[in-house]
């Protein structure tokens, strides 16, 4: 009888929170039509802002934000005479289902095109009311490649999506440990496993086994409830493998840094794959001496761009906390934009989608050249990046034509 | 009603539970020895046995609270993952701002928590508004929602982290442990300990047995029911905050960090037996064990899979859990 009534009591709990997430219906009807004639070019931006991803959320929302004040600074839409661009913001909370909802309302309220919205899940939501209302979606970060197999038309994105990080990293991962005279045989692979880092595992592996090495073992895990790594790491221990890809999040992977601490196994290097942590300033501070030469391959802010430093220093100042890659995605996805409006003459979403669809516009994170979209929507020229924490800095280290310093092989303990 | 707190008549239940204890451990051996046959490496499997051991201390000291709740009180408290993550919370700013030894910082959760507790009962469970079954499942998961926000808006979603410091590793024949799971486990059991002594051996511990076993029988003898619950429910509260203390090396701590806890320990609670304390504690190890070994067997596939498994399989087979009583 406890029993029925805990079921009872669990199972209404669920259906709480099931209805908890329902609601915010799109506000407003279309009357107010800002996007054409005069008043402000709108830009919509839509991050998570509140929820569990809000760190991220609001980093790019800022980021957004900072280059909407570069546009008008520098005089607005030169080709509308100069009109200013404005910033309409909104939270998707991390849900797919309010994403879809405020993308609707953002476009009622005049938006020329979105820019967002750092989740996979809640992109290809956004990316579907994008195609349904006939406006441009510019994706700054969105790792899943799935959204652009269905031959969108309005959905861009400036990062390069998982399968091309994945390929890149396996691509470096055999270059340098050749450079380092330890060229690697085996790999083991630990990924955490919803769409984004299974997705990333199979892509790394697929170029791997291609490369002619070793994906073994091949290690899932559930990032929301893992709370200790020193199974897996014996597991990889015992395996025999040169390296270990790691595709996770922030906090998984930190404890994975640890059980590796612990367990000291037998590596060359620790290989990041779209990693959450390895590249990030926290994990130095959190991770400490522990975290020292991992390597991560992902996308990042062009740490040799001048104005990338630039824009990074007014961050900090205004903000008190370093401009991450998210925020610069941001950045650069809602320059495209403008620059679409700018290349149209025009406020109207189609016309914009022509543009951008032809517009080269010179990003602040790593590229190999200009923010250009091909066919499918993807940048052609986006490209990922290896990085390695030395001496408690995350630096850039290949390829040669990116790099602040030279790769370092090897691990810390 | 569902009281199983104690265990009488002595002799017969006790030959009972320790059949079903073999039986278990039967069991749990099996499980290691296919594990061993499927990953072939002994020491892969050992450091699973191992780790699941730990991590599983871990699961009981957190279910600990939980069922003296449910047993005496008879409320489901959704929130104890928030109240836990509240803990974890003060340890951490404590530490931050005082540089304390983070299990130092149990001097400062466990009254703090126990207050919250003893607030949360009389405030919101006690009177008629908690009366009903859906009336606390309300309150406490809306409190919950609360909390997490709460914490959410006061100190961001950005994941914080407390070093324990002098962290070592400790090899168990070939196994890795790090020191800071190894005092956590050893804190678990000794909290089991003292709050079984505490129910059996004590005034108050009795009180709560009584209050537990017949409400209106002990109001009848003098016990002041109402001050008993709410006693129970702070005590239940306090044993997050301990455990909050004992775990906050071992995570990052955000807002969040309850969910991640609340299911395994309401499986946990069912396993053990409702209201069982001793008995959350072994379900804790039990469950630790399942999913390490989960991993092993699936090729690293969710690990909370085998834990509903064996979850479903324990209401379907012994409902009132392995250390419970039918009532």
């Amino acid at each position: 009888m406890i029993v029925r009534k805990l079921i009872a009591a669990a199972s209404t709990g669920l259906l709480l929170v099931t209805a908890g997430c329902g609601g915010s219906a799109p506000s407003g009807a279309a009357g107010d039509a800002a996007g054409s004639g005069s008043g402000p070019v709108r830009i919509g931006a839509l991050h998570p802002v509140s929820g569990s991803m809000a760190v991220d959320g609001l980093q790019m929302r800022r980021g957004a934000q900072l280059a909407v004040e570069k546009i008008n600074e520098a005089g607005g839409i030169a080709s509308l005479g100069g009109r200013d661009v404005q910033l309409t913001t909104a939270d998707t909370q991390g849900k797919p289902e309010i994403g879809q909802s405020e993308a609707q309302r953002l476009i009622s309220g005049g938006a020329v095109g979105l820019v967002g919205t750092y989740q996979s899940s809640v992109s290809s939501n956004v990316s579907v009311v994008a195609e349904r209302n006939e406006v441009p979606f510019v994706m700054d970060v969105t790792a899943a490649d799935e959204i652009f197999q269905h031959g969108y038309r309005y959905s861009f994105r400036v990062q390069p999506g998982n399968g091309a990080i994945a390929t890149s990293a396996a691509e470096f991962l055999t270059k340098v440990s050749e450079q380092a005279g330890k060229p690697v045989r085996k790999v083991a692979i630990m990924h955490e496993q919803t769409d984004f880092g299974t997705g990333a595992a199979d892509a790394f592996t697929e170029a791997a086994t291609d490369l002619g090495l070793e994906v073994a073992p091949r290690i899932s895990y559930d990032a929301t409830t893992a709370s200790d790594f020193t199974s897996q790491i014996t597991q990889v221990k015992a395996s025999g493998a040169d390296v270990l890809a790691v595709s996770g999040y922030y906090s998984d992977s930190l404890l994975i840094a640890q059980a590796i601490n612990a367990v000291k196994p037998d590596l060359d290097a620790v290989w990041g794959v779209s990693n959450g942590a390895y590249d990030q300033p926290k994990f130095v501070s959190d991770a400490g001496p522990i975290g020292e030469n991992y390597f991560s391959t992902n996308y990042h802010f062009d740490a040799q761009n001048p104005e990338t430093r630039q824009l990074r220093e007014e961050y900090q100042r205004r903000y008190g906390a370093p401009m991450r890659t998210g925020a610069v995605l941001a950045y650069d996805a809602v320059q495209t934009i403008a620059a679409g409006v700018e290349h149209a003459g025009s406020t109207d979403p189609v016309a914009v989608r022509n543009a951008i669809a032809k517009v080269k516009v010179d990003p602040l994170t790593v590229g190999d050249g200009p923010v250009r979209f091909g066919r499918d929507g993807e940048n052609v020229n986006s490209a990922a990046v290896l990085m390695q924490i030395q001496n408690g800095r995350v630096k850039q280290v290949y390829p040669p034509r990116k790099a602040e310093s030279d790769p370092d092989y090897s691990v810390a303990w | 009603m569902t009281a199983t707190i104690d265990s009488e008549p002595r002799a017969s239940v006790n030959l009972a539970v320790l059949k079903r204890a073999g039986m278990v451990g039967v069991l749990v051996a099996a499980a290691v020895v296919f594990a061993l046959l499927k990953s072939g490496s002994g020491i892969v499997v050992w450091q699973s046995v191992v780790t699941g051991l730990l991590t599983g201390g871990l699961y009981g000291l957190i279910a600990m609270g939980l069922t003296l709740i449910f047993g005496v009180l008879d409320i489901v408290n959704f929130a104890h993952g928030a109240m836990l993550a509240v803990a974890m919370f003060i340890s951490f700013g404590v530490v931050q701002a005082t540089g304390l030894h983070p299990y130092l910082t149990m001097l400062v959760t466990v009254p703090a928590l126990f207050l919250v507790g003893a607030a949360v009962h009389r405030g919101l469970l006690s009177g008629s508004g908690g009366a009903t079954l859906e009336n606390q499942l309300l309150i406490t998961l809306g409190l919950s929602l609360l909390l997490e926000n709460g914490l959410l808006m006061f100190f961001g979603a950005e994941p914080k982290n407390v070093t324990l410091p002098g962290e070592t590793q400790f090899g168990v024949f070939g196994a890795v442990v790090s020191g800071s799971r190894l005092y956590a486990f050893l804190g678990a059991i000794a909290l089991g300990l003292l709050l079984y002594w505490m129910l059996q051996h004590t005034r108050l511990g009795t009180a709560v047995r009584a209050v537990a076993s017949n409400g209106p029988g002990a109001e009848l003898v003098g016990i002041n029911v109402r001050r008993i619950h709410t006693l129970t429910f702070a005590i239940g509260a306090a044993c997050a905050g301990a455990a909050a203390a004992l775990a906050v090396p071992l995570l990052s701590v955000t807002p969040t960090l309850g969910e991640q806890f609340n299911i395994t320990a309401f499986v946990v609670v069912v396993l053990g037996g409702m209201g069982n304390v001793v008995g959350a504690l072994v379900g804790g190890l039990l469950i630790g064990l399942v999913e390490q070994l989960t991993t092993i067997y699936l090729d690293g596939q969710s690990s909370l899979l085998g834990v509903f498994v064996v979850f479903v399989l324990v209401l379907f087979l012994r409902p009132q859990g392995l250390f419970g009583r039918r009532t």
